[in-house]
């Protein structure tokens, strides 16, 4: 995949840029919140990187949090916001990447906490489960928290990045999925 | 229906109380920290070997905010742990997500909603279906 065909970061006003860059991950069931919290970002001077999905069409969560995750391993993005119904799948999707320490949070204290404390690089909530002001505290809690460095969150972090085995061939391939979804469009999985 | 518990120091009172509680309502209990373990990582792996190595269906794992568990479990091929603070994502995570576990924060979530958030993950059974793709994604995952 070439570079100029990922998706770039989206225009923020020069007068409030913060310089950061915010990859925005999320499934089918709450795209229209994912649009509300991508205003919210810009509005505070984020860039964003709209990894998708962009519609309401039936897809699947671990390709976005997979993409959001990359995005942030890779140094495309600084940091990850993904979520779903509950943020359950996308966030567990987006930590089992290299280099990612996903925070699932229902609540503003966990996200400040995940930040703090476990210096968490992609942040997952339910979209569905939670209100849109409520996410908006939630995120800002999170981008405006620091990694407050101790002996003790640096000896939990190491451990937290020694625990899984890196797949190379799962890192930046874009046909790490196909074969489910060669199934899923030949009507293999149905309810 | 056998519920395998653990907890770094923490979380060890609820972890407790909510042993006290699944006993009380007749599930079979394996905790595998009767003594707080050093940590969340060391708890929530200890759950996760137990979960994955036995086809256990249901487990939580106990910290102070529950993001640490959830974080450092699901580092592990195949797991899926859901860090969970209402009863609707209990709920939703059991089904939709076949969670094999669930993280509680001591200091977030408090006793009865504590009891109340296992109860509906406990009696919510995983959907399959159109879910299981997802599933076997994320199963493909590190």
């Amino acid at each position: 995949m070439l570079d100029n065909d990922r998706p770039q970061p989206e225009f923020v006003d020069p007068k409030i840029d913060k310089h950061t860059v915010i990859a925005l991950g999320n499934d089918h069931i709450v795209t229209a919140i994912k649009m509300a919290i991508s205003d919210h970002l810009k509005d505070e001077g984020y860039r964003v990187i709209d990894e998708g999905t962009h519609d309401n069409t039936r897809t699947h969560y671990p390709m976005y949090g997979k993409r959001v995750a990359e995005d942030v391993a890779d140094g495309r993005a600084d940091l990850g916001i993904v979520l779903c119904g509950t943020g359950i799948g996308i966030s567990t999707a987006a930590d089992k990447n290299e280099g990612i320490r996903a925070a699932m949070v229902g609540d503003a204290t966990q996200a400040e906490y995940a930040r703090r404390e476990l210096n968490a690089n992609v942040i997952g909530f339910g979209g569905i489960v939670l209100g849109r002001d409520f996410i908006f505290d939630i995120v800002d809690s999170f981008l405006n928290a620091r990694y407050a460095p101790t002996d003790d969150n640096r000896k939990l972090i190491t451990k937290i990045d020694g625990i899984a085995k890196p797949n190379p061939d799962q890192k930046d391939n874009v046909h790490f999925f196909d074969e489910e979804n060669k199934k899923w469009a030949e009507g293999v999985y149905h309810d | 229906m056998k519920v395998v518990i653990g907890s770094d120091q923490a979380g060890f009172d609820l972890k407790e109380k909510v042993k006290q509680y699944l006993k009380d309502h007749n599930y079979e209990v394996l905790d595998v920290t009767t003594k707080a373990a050093a940590d969340f990582v060391e708890s929530s792996l200890l759950v996760t070997r137990e979960v994955l190595d036995n086809g256990i269906k249901k487990a939580i794992m106990f910290d102070e905010y529950g993001v640490g568990s959830a974080m450092a479990s699901n580092k592990v091929k195949g797991m899926v742990t859901a860090n969970v603070n209402e009863e609707r994502t209990a709920h939703m995570t059991a089904m939709h997500n076949g969670a094999k576990a669930i993280a509680l924060g001591s200091g977030i979530v408090g006793e009865k909603l504590a009891y109340s958030i296992v109860q509906h993950y406990l009696d919510t059974d995983y959907a399959g279906g159109r879910h299981q793709i997802r599933l076997n994604m994320l199963e493909e995952m590190i």
